[in-house]
């Protein structure tokens, strides 16, 4: 700092009286946000002084203050070839190569200047993602609820995992694992014929691929074929006794046949290996009011809704202790829980709208 | 997939037949527009209006639709191509198209068709018609030589707007039926759009304005009054679409049940002094089991589980599954759709028409649904569901319905559906509606269990007894021709014995009255005349 602080006043002395008045009134201009001023200013300073890198600098920042990216790249490359040695115009010239779709080009300056969160990005725009991820992640503590980084962030995963994805498909085109891959996607797209054909495909190659039988679950779950679900997330809960989720969704689907004694059983074991968790009790909770155990069902809602008060979850939650109350003929208590249902519901039952 | 489910279901008791006369398709004239108009048609209707005996098929057009759509659009209905049908059943079991020859020909030309309900307002012993529309509804007044008249006019039931369902009860039990009708929207061609982008699809019903669903008070000289305001029905703007009939808390007085379309459904108690409050979301009636919205297009009000309470079915959307509101005694409903079943048949499909009828004659009310999506390129947006779709035939196991072989393997984009006895053979029939394609009727192959089937003939209450609550061998039919989806079914109350051979029945009448009959043999079409004085 001291350094740099040094050197710009050593720099100052270096030109003259009247560039000096150009320097302080652009900054001045800069200062009230008036970069239409600024520019000119900046811009008759290095006509007096073409050899004064900041100058140049302060130039290509007044422009990039107004967005014009393009116009702010000469003025810093410039500003870099007089005077390698300004960070400043490393970030800005990252910035506005970026800006510009420059993204290969940018990287060295952002690099230079550890500026991680551009860098991450200007890496997943060229492709580089495993490079991009740590970079994107240091951005993120940082700034954590930043919208652009956690948009990277996404995008570089899903993209590596693509590259990846790829790579398997093209070396390993008849493994279980391709077969896995190809289903997932078309399970993404909604194509359940095929995503259930390429499931098969896959466990008849390695049967005891974990994961496998609860994916194919879901498969067939979401075709309404839930005898079939039943039999894959048996199979997935065999091989993977202490997975939380295959035990959900076995005690689910068994929900779904109206098998509320065996839904529960899963359910409450699913409660055990991941515990606390508001779906598992809300269906919990479901299972033991079809078990016509209205104390436990009770006791599952209100322990979810301990967790998550608020939330689609909670107002499930909250209409389903109503449901509860109103067929033990508790009146007050059905319409206090009605009343906490339309509350989360953002207001009257009118609000319950829903598109096809 | 579909079709795998639906024909690994063994040997049906039904069969979809073709009887010779009935050459009738069903026009909806869909347009790349998506006019919304155009995936809502059409109803059908079961009635001897002839009084032969023999029930008769009334089925109802859409129309022409331009592409794009006129301002003034006609509909082309005076073109016999869009014309309703009513189709007179011969002895034979062929049918004769009796359109022209009735005066039901040419439905108006502004008149898009939707649904039709049957009842007989004058208590002249003919079933009289009324046909819904996008545009004007027309009242047929049956004149008991085989001809209809347009009443509309002097009746005062145009409506107007776009009615869906409607339906005959008689709400102020004065002996004189009141007509209910359900409006979907407020919709027309200059504030038409379609959805989906770059897909187009029709749009969901939040993209339009509620609107209100129509009360007619019959005031008995052949005009109606519209109530709607006086009421309290037009306090609740919605989307309806099917309407059914039955008095859910014993009190002697008959109730509103709407589907409405994504959103609330409304349960119109009926207050007893012209007045009705909508209870559906305190009474459990009105979303579905984790309070979300439904879908609701079709409904029947019967009691499924013969506790003597009428319940609620509604058909939806698929991802919603239909709910079972079963009627708990006091007032209240909870969704059984777990419990019964129904649930695992309904995740993916989109149901219509429906009802809940004894088909094996076991005395156990099973469920029948006409199918098909709403959106007609639903594929594109969703390639795990289908617009064309199988028929849903589930039987009753003791309150759990289980998937039975409904006769076809057919995938179609059902809609109206309309039960009773085609044949007089003491198993009941079933007639749906297929946009763009002639109707499916369902015969059913009868068996060796014992039936009876009771046609009420009304002196204090309205001619056809509807709304009496009759009680045979522990099983209750609501005495209705109204629920399904804009369609209405034979009048006649039908009940499956199994291996009994005689039944005691109860009649309870609208006037308050009521008649027992003991040891009544199984197996016959019984007329129970309501005593003239208590």
């Amino acid at each position: 700092m001291i350094r740099t602080a040094l050197l710009l006043l050593l720099a100052l002395q270096t030109i003259s009286p009247e560039a000096i008045q150009h320097l302080n009134a652009g900054r001045r201009a800069e200062s009230q946000q008036h970069f239409d001023v600024a520019v000119a200013e900046y811009r008759k300073l290095t006509e007096l002084d073409p050899a004064f890198a900041e100058g140049f600098l302060n130039l290509g920042q007044a422009f990039m203050e107004q967005h014009e990216y393009a116009a702010a790249i000469v003025p810093l490359k410039h500003a870099l070839e007089l005077d390698s040695s300004l960070t400043p115009g490393h970030q800005l010239l990252g910035y506005a190569l970026l800006a510009q779709g420059y993204a290969a080009e940018a990287i060295p300056h952002l690099s230079r200047v550890r500026e991680q969160g551009a860098l991450g990005i200007a890496q997943v725009e060229t492709g580089q993602f495993s490079e991009a991820i740590p970079n994107l992640q240091a951005a993120l503590q940082k700034r954590p609820n930043d919208p652009d980084l956690l948009y990277y962030l996404g995008r570089a995963g899903g993209l590596l995992s693509k590259q990846s994805i790829d790579g398997l498909l093209a070396a390993y085109p008849d493994s279980a694992r391709a077969h896995q891959s190809l289903a997932e996607n078309y399970f993404v797209l909604r194509q359940m014929a095929d995503a259930e054909k390429q499931y098969l495909s896959a466990l008849k190659l390695r049967p005891d691929t974990p994961n496998l039988h609860l994916e194919l679950g879901q498969v067939y779950a979401m075709s309404s074929r839930w005898p079939q679900a039943e039999e894959q997330f048996r199979a997935e809960t065999k091989l993977q006794p202490g997975n939380a989720e295959a035990a959900y969704r076995l005690g689910n689907t068994l929900l779904q046949e109206g098998k509320a004694h065996e839904a529960r059983a899963e359910l409450e074991h699913s409660n055990q290996l991941q515990p606390q968790m508001p779906e598992t009790l809300y269906a919990l909770g479901k299972a033991a009011a079809l078990d016509h155990d209205d104390a436990a069902a009770e006791k599952a809602w209100r322990q979810q809704l301990e967790i998550e008060k608020d939330g689609p979850l909670a107002s499930q939650a909250h209409f389903a202790l109503a449901g509860l109350y109103r067929k033990q003929g508790n009146t007050a208590k059905t319409e206090e829980q009605m009343r906490e249902f339309q509350k989360l519901q953002g207001g009257s039952s009118q609000n319950n709208e829903e598109h096809q | 997939m579909l079709i795998a489910v639906a024909s690994a279901v063994g040997t049906s008791l039904l069969e979809v037949k073709s009887p010779r006369g009935i050459d009738f398709v069903l026009q909806n004239s869909p347009t790349p527009q998506k006019y919304l108009i155009e995936t809502m048609p059409g109803g059908v209707a079961l009635l001897d209006y002839n009084n032969d005996g023999l029930l008769d098929i009334f089925l109802v057009n859409g129309g022409h639709i331009d592409s794009p759509m006129q301002t003034s659009e006609n509909f082309n209905r005076h073109d016999p191509r869009y014309w309703n049908r009513l189709y007179r059943q011969n002895r034979d079991g062929t049918f004769t198209d009796v359109t022209a020859e009735a005066g039901l020909a040419n439905a108006g030309d502004g008149n898009y068709g939707m649904g039709v309900a049957v009842g007989d307002y004058d208590n002249d012993g003919y079933p009289d018609l009324y046909v819904t529309s996008y545009g004007r509804n027309i009242l047929y007044h049956n004149n008991g030589d085989g001809t209809f008249t347009d009443v509309t006019a002097k009746a005062g039931v145009a409506g107007g707007g776009w009615s869906v369902s409607a339906g005959f009860f008689d709400y102020d039990n004065d002996g004189k039926l009141d007509l209910f009708v359900t409006r979907y929207m407020e919709w027309d061609t200059k504030n038409s759009k379609d959805c989906g982008g770059n897909y187009h699809t029709y749009c969901p019903p939040g993209e339009f304005p509620r609107t209100t669903n129509i009360l007619y008070h019959n005031r008995g000289d052949g005009t109606f009054e519209d109530v709607s305001e006086r009421s309290g029905i037009a306090a609740k703007k919605g989307h309806g679409l099917g309407v059914a009939f039955a008095d859910y808390n014993g009190d002697g007085l008959t109730d509103i049940y709407v589907a409405n379309d994504g959103m609330q459904q409304y349960l119109f108690r009926n207050n007893g002094n012209g007045t009705f409050k909508e209870v559906g979301l305190e009474a459990g009636a009105g979303l579905n089991v984790d309070g979300g919205p439904l879908s609701g297009m079709g409904v029947v009000f019967q009691d499924y589980d013969n506790d003597g309470r009428p319940d609620v079915i509604v058909t939806t959307l698929p991802r919603q599954t239909y709910p079972v509101f079963h009627n708990e005694g006091n007032g209240t409903f909870s969704d059984q759709g777990l419990q019964t079943g129904v649930t695992m048949l309904s995740g993916v499909t989109s149901g219509w028409g429906v009802g809940l009828e004894d088909f094996d004659n076991d005395g156990q009310k099973d469920l029948f649904i006409a199918q098909g999506h709403v959106l007609d390129n639903v594929e594109k947006i969703d390639p795990s569901l289908h617009y064309l779709q199988p028929t849903l035939l589930a039987l009753n196991h003791n309150g759990r319905f289980e998937r039975a072989n409904p006769g076809t393997a057919a995938l179609v984009a059902g809609r109206g559906a309309a039960f009773g006895d085609l044949n007089n053979d003491g198993w009941i029939d079933v007639v749906t509606t297929v946009l763009g394609d002639h109707p499916q009727i369902f015969m059913n192959h009868s068996g060796t269990a014992h039936w009876l089937t009771i046609t009420l003939h009304g002196t204090r209450s309205n001619r056809d007894g509807l709304g009496a609550r009759v009680q045979v061998n522990g099983q209750t039919r609501f005495a209705t021709t109204a629920g399904s989806y804009e369609s209405a079914n034979d009048k006649r109350l039908h009940f499956g014995l199994g291996s009994v051979k005689t039944a005691k029945v109860e009649v309870f009448w609208p006037s308050g009255s009521r008649q027992i009959l003991k040891d009544v043999p199984a197996d016959q079409f019984l007329e129970i005349r309501e005593l003239e004085r208590p």
